[in-house]
């Protein structure tokens, strides 16, 4: 038995070998990276090479031009939000001034947090610079996951908006700044409001006549305004617009504010502009505001600037755009939408990461933004956004924008969707300052960590 | 007395004059398996050897992490401590943190509900289209058994998709058929926004989903009732119901009670389904299962040690209410 | 099944099934049963079929007022828009992971299946009652482990770190299967084939594996499915320029400043469920034999 025994056990040894065999195959034939860099065109095709040992180098980069053979990596927000062009120049810039490669990633908005959570605390993996929402940041700033900014701030030059900076900021220190902003305004139909008979509104409550107006003009279905119930980035411009807020610090502690009479005015309005000019599903988001209007159930819709790229051609002749109107005249302040972008702490190349934010930075690139529509950091810049009616309504709503609360706890509101179902309560007919209350409590738990 | 002793030593010891050391894993299980079934031979270290591949990959995949698990839950680790804080070691408070939280007895009280309607139906359907293959012809049965493959081979993404689509408020086809046959307006009816509606949809996806694999189990259990039995019956006059009760359940019970267990372990689970109709619509807050309360907790907000306690409380959870299936394997076990 | 043969009871049941198929053939109550059958199978099919609907229209056809029931505005130009390197990148990934997978996962839960399934040894009933808790554990809350393992093990953004945890998911379930399937051959068989001069060798595979094939393909089948469908822990273990097909097929959904393609969408669902059904149609036969001769012994 005892020969037997052996035999069996050489066996089983062979079976053991075959099966890591089968393991190590796995990783080495079919090496990933491959796949990854394979779509880039218009890189080199020995990009791939060059990225695996860059990545098995621990030393941090040498001075600019020597870096050749370094690769760090960007990761920007959303698969589209950074036209190619942006992405393919910066690429070729940082080679062209540093001699090491660029690599870019996008990383869907849904997976961003994830990622982050994962990534940035570890060297390994961790890009180089990384692009987040600017209501995301204030999460990072606070737990050490950003290089501190301070130094190289006076080298990016004049940088803004204020509010990006402030959430980018934390115990005094820069770690985030500014990328790009964006702001939201009313598309509207000029022929449905001349049919009708309507103006421009040029206040809150001229808005909301002209889109219950519209509304009961239209077929059944037909939206005056397209107010979709859970979307609180357009929804909390009301509260601004009534000088009411979402949450305001009290010392070191965080209050909730929708109760404020001035949120609960905001929101009233809110509500009642959606029961009578919206037929949006109380339980809409943001996204794909465009696609009633393009259908022609919609005459108003609110939304980033972008959105008119995805208006259909035949709807683009008689679409118009105004900046929220504010209470009393004026623009109305609306939710700052836009990106940060920092070094990663635990970056390894955190000169040639300092080399890309300049790059980011220079004349060239913010020319680059401003003329693909997106508001760049560098406020010089900002007019060669045009001077149509798009622009101009992007330029004035992004002068009185607003973000969320910057506290590092905010992230935890956005993927609870505290502030979706708070929209979609009120939206759904529930009293205003009876859930308004409810959620200030649950805002106070959450943000104060 | 071991009547097994002479095929172990038939089979061993031709092993032995065996020149070749290398050998496929055929031939090795060929010789690892000389024994009638169930009457188990008495192993040596060979029936650890076999075992070795999978306690590995099991060990590495799913025990290290579990034990993991079980640390971050007596610790407090959240977004800091992924990004170097030191884990603090709290005992029990993120149990009784748990445990004191309304809205987790809330997902747990939902959750067993959906899983026991989820699992009811899904039986029920599943068993009912099986004993329809069995007494349909030829061609229609085939055409069953391709539409059953089809959805079972569905990813999940590519079949949410298709019931997104289905459901949507505005465009979707069920409000227009509905309200087309008169059945009351269903115009930009909101499927999602209602809790109770929402798990009516969720419902109707995951049943429709998990129809194939109780269908084609029960179908080939059903296969190997033999037929005489079945004609016994019919000459005794038993009606469907007696031949059902007396003679076909019987004879698939096995195969259908551990579909069973599989289905309420899967189903309590449930993950997937529910996230996808999360993004689409609805009340996140107050549709949460118990795969998406965890993954809210840990991915989402970084309560990684609220989320291990949860995930090992669920863990309990679903060990309880498979006990006794369990209990009844293991005992089949030493028999 | 305890008695009579495995072999032998195959050709029972084949015979047993063309008489009763006969008789049905000629009664009303079988006709009856075959519209049934025709009802739910198109019931059962739709969404399918809504999908592939969708795929080959413009995307106005998705929001008219009245659905439109077939392509009657047919195009294939969502299959163009989403046949592009991406599609391929993450085909060749999902492939590798799932083959992979599948092959790792039927060789390990097979030899584990004869471990228990042929031998008493210590410990045999507690490995069985780890496999089956291991099933039950929520796999949401590993994610973080998972990653932080495969990182210091620097499998992190490997294929083989990703069908690792793979296996580790679907071995469970298989070792189950195949154990019960295991179980259900008997010896007698092949020691007759010996008796006749075979060697074991020749009488396993002669005999004896030709009657698991339908075991290994019921859990290969199942592994198939798991590794192709995952995509939450995707995103955790892999980097973000590596997205297996669900993560592919997500990403076209979650697209933040442009419009949706959905008619694209619904071409890349087609797209991602084709190898699924093809695979599916080749070992049909085999593993709906497989299910019953193995899950279903317990």
């Amino acid at each position: 038995m005892k020969l037997s025994t052996m035999t069996r056990a050489a066996v089983v040894t062979t079976v053991a070998a075959t099966l890591l065999a089968a393991c190590s195959q796995g990783s080495t034939t079919d090496d990933p990276t491959d796949d990854a860099t394979e779509d880039a065109a218009d890189e080199g095709a020995d990009e791939g090479e060059a990225t695996d040992e860059a990545e098995e180098t621990d030393e941090p980069a040498e001075t600019g031009g020597e870096a050749s053979g370094e690769t760090i990596t960007l990761w920007l927000a959303g698969e589209t939000d950074t036209p190619v062009e942006l992405e393919e120049w910066l690429v070729t810039a940082f080679n062209e001034e540093t001699g090491a490669t660029l690599e870019v990633q996008r990383i869907p908005w849904g997976e961003l947090l994830e990622r982050s959570n994962q990534a940035l605390p570890d060297p390994d993996n961790t890009p180089d610079v990384i692009e987040m929402g600017n209501t995301q940041v204030p999460t990072y700033t606070s737990v050490g996951a950003f290089e501190d900014l301070s130094g190289l701030l006076e080298e990016l030059g004049d940088i803004g908006p204020e509010g990006f900076i402030e959430a980018g900021t934390y115990d005094g220190t820069v770690y985030a700044v500014p990328y790009y902003w964006g702001s939201r305004y009313i598309f509207f139909d000029k022929a449905a409001f001349s049919d009708a008979g309507l103006e421009v509104p040029t206040t809150l409550d001229e808005l909301s006549t002209a889109a219950i107006a519209l509304r009961e003009a239209g077929d059944d279905g037909f939206s005056g305004l397209w107010l979709p119930g859970q979307d609180w980035r357009n929804g909390i411009s009301w509260i601004f617009a009534h000088g009411g807020d979402i949450a305001v610090k009290e010392g070191d502690q965080w209050v909730g504010a929708l109760s404020s009479p001035e949120s609960v005015a905001g929101l009233t309005q809110w509500q009642e502009l959606y029961a009578g000019a919206s037929t949006a599903p109380q339980d809409g988001k943001d996204a794909e505001a465009w696609v009633p209007f393009n259908n022609g159930e919609a005459a108003m819709f609110m939304a980033p600037s972008w959105a008119r790229w995805s208006v259909e051609e035949t709807k683009a002749e008689d679409l118009g755009a105004f900046a929220l109107p504010g209470v009393d005249g004026g623009v109305a302040p609306v939710f700052a939408g836009g990106s940060n972008i920092a070094i990663s702490a635990q970056s390894q190349n955190k000169e040639l990461a300092a080399d890309l934010m300049r790059l980011i930075f220079s004349d060239d690139y913010q020319t680059m933004l401003a003329e693909n529509g997106l508001g760049p950091a560098n406020p010089a810049f900002t007019e060669l956004m045009g001077d149509d009616e798009f622009a101009q309504a992007a330029i004035s709503a992004a002068e009185n924008a607003k973000l969320t609360p910057a506290s590092s706890e905010w992230a935890a509101v956005e993927t609870a969707s505290v502030m979706e179902e708070f929209f979609g309560r009120i939206a759904g007919g529930e009293d205003v300052a009876t859930v308004a209350a409810e959620v200030d409590g649950q805002l106070a738990d959450m943000l104060n960590g | 007395m071991d009547p097994q002793n002479r095929y172990e030593n038939v089979g061993w010891t031709r092993k032995t004059t065996t020149k070749r050391v290398e050998m496929t894993t055929q031939e090795t299980l060929a010789v690892a398996a000389p024994v009638r079934s169930r009457r188990r031979r008495r192993g040596g270290l060979g029936a650890y050897w076999l075992l070795v591949p999978a306690i590995a990959v099991l060990l590495i995949g799913e025990g290290y992490p579990l034990v993991r698990q079980v640390i971050m839950s007596f610790q407090e680790f959240g977004r800091a401590q992924q990004f170097g804080a030191p884990p603090e070691w709290i005992g029990l408070d993120n149990y009784r943190e748990l445990f004191a939280d309304a809205q987790m007895w809330g997902v747990v009280v939902r959750s067993l509900v959906f899983c026991a309607v989820n699992v009811a139906l899904t039986m029920l359907i599943g068993t009912g289209f099986a004993l329809i293959m069995l007494r349909a012809p030829r061609v229609p049965r085939v055409l069953l058994q391709v539409s059953m493959l089809l959805c079972w081979a569905m990813p999940v993404i590519a079949a949410m998709t298709a019931w997104q689509w289905l459901f949507d408020s505005r465009y979707g086809l069920i409000n227009w058929t509905l309200t087309n046959l008169g059945l009351g307006d269903f115009t930009r009816h909101n499927w999602l926004i209602e809790p109770l509606s929402f798990y009516l949809v969720a419902t109707v996806i995951v049943v429709w989903m998990s129809v194939p694999f109780v269908a084609f189990t029960a179908y080939a259990a059903l296969t190997q009732v033999p037929e005489d039995a079945l004609e016994a019956g019919q000459i005794d006059g038993a009606n469907a119901w007696q031949r059902w009760r007396f003679i076909i359940y019987p004879s698939i019970r096995p195969a259908l009670t551990i579909v069973l267990m599989l289905q309420i372990v899967w189903d309590l689970r449930v993950f997937a389904q529910i996230h996808y109709l999360q993004g689409v619509g609805g009340v996140p807050s107050e549709t949460h299962l118990l795969g998406t309360y965890i993954y809210t907790l840990g991915v989402g907000q970084s309560e990684y040690g609220m989320a291990s306690a949860f995930a090992l409380f669920v863990l309990v959870l679903t060990l309880i209410l498979t006990g006794r299936y369990v209990h009844a394997l293991l005992k089949a076990e030493t028999v | 099944m305890s008695t009579d043969t495995l072999a032998a009871d195959t050709r029972v049941r084949a015979g047993t099934d063309r008489a009763r198929t006969r008789r049905l053939r000629r009664s009303t109550r079988g006709r009856l049963w075959g519209a049934v059958a025709v009802t739910i199978a198109l019931v059962w099919a739709f969404p399918a079929y809504w999908i592939l609907n969708g795929a080959l229209q413009p995307v106005e056809a998705l929001r008219s007022p009245t659905p439109s029931f077939v392509p009657t505005d047919f195009t294939l130009d969502a299959f163009g828009r989403v046949l592009d390197g991406d599609f391929f990148a993450s085909l060749r990934l999902s492939l590798s992971v799932t083959l992979i997978c599948v092959a790792l996962a039927v060789v390990c839960a097979f030899v584990a299946a004869v471990a228990i399934s042929r031998f008493r040894f210590r410990g045999r009933v507690s490995f069985i009652i780890v496999v089956l808790t291991i099933q039950m554990i929520p796999p949401e809350a590993l994610f973080i482990s998972q990653y932080r393992m495969l990182n210091d093990w620097n499998l992190y953004n490997t294929i083989a770190g990703l069908s690792l945890l793979y296996v580790a998911a679907v071995l469970p379930f298989t070792v189950w299967l195949l154990r019960g399937f295991v179980d259900g051959v008997p010896v007698e068989l092949e020691e007759a084939a010996m008796v006749d001069g075979c060697s074991r060798v020749r009488a396993f595979f002669t005999i004896t594996f030709p009657l698991l094939a339908p075991g290994l393909i019921a859990s290969g089948v199942f592994a198939f499915l798991q590794a192709w469908n995952e995509y939450t822990l995707a995103v955790v273990v892999m980097e973000p320029d590596n997205r297996t097909l669900p993560l592919w097929l997500r990403g076209m959904t979650t697209v933040s400043n442009e419009a949706i393609d959905w008619p694209a969408v619904m071409a890349g669902s087609v797209l991602v469920a084709v190898p699924v059904i093809v695979f599916f149609m080749i070992v049909q036969t085999k593993m709906t034999q497989g299910l019953v001769s193995g899950a279903v012994k317990g």
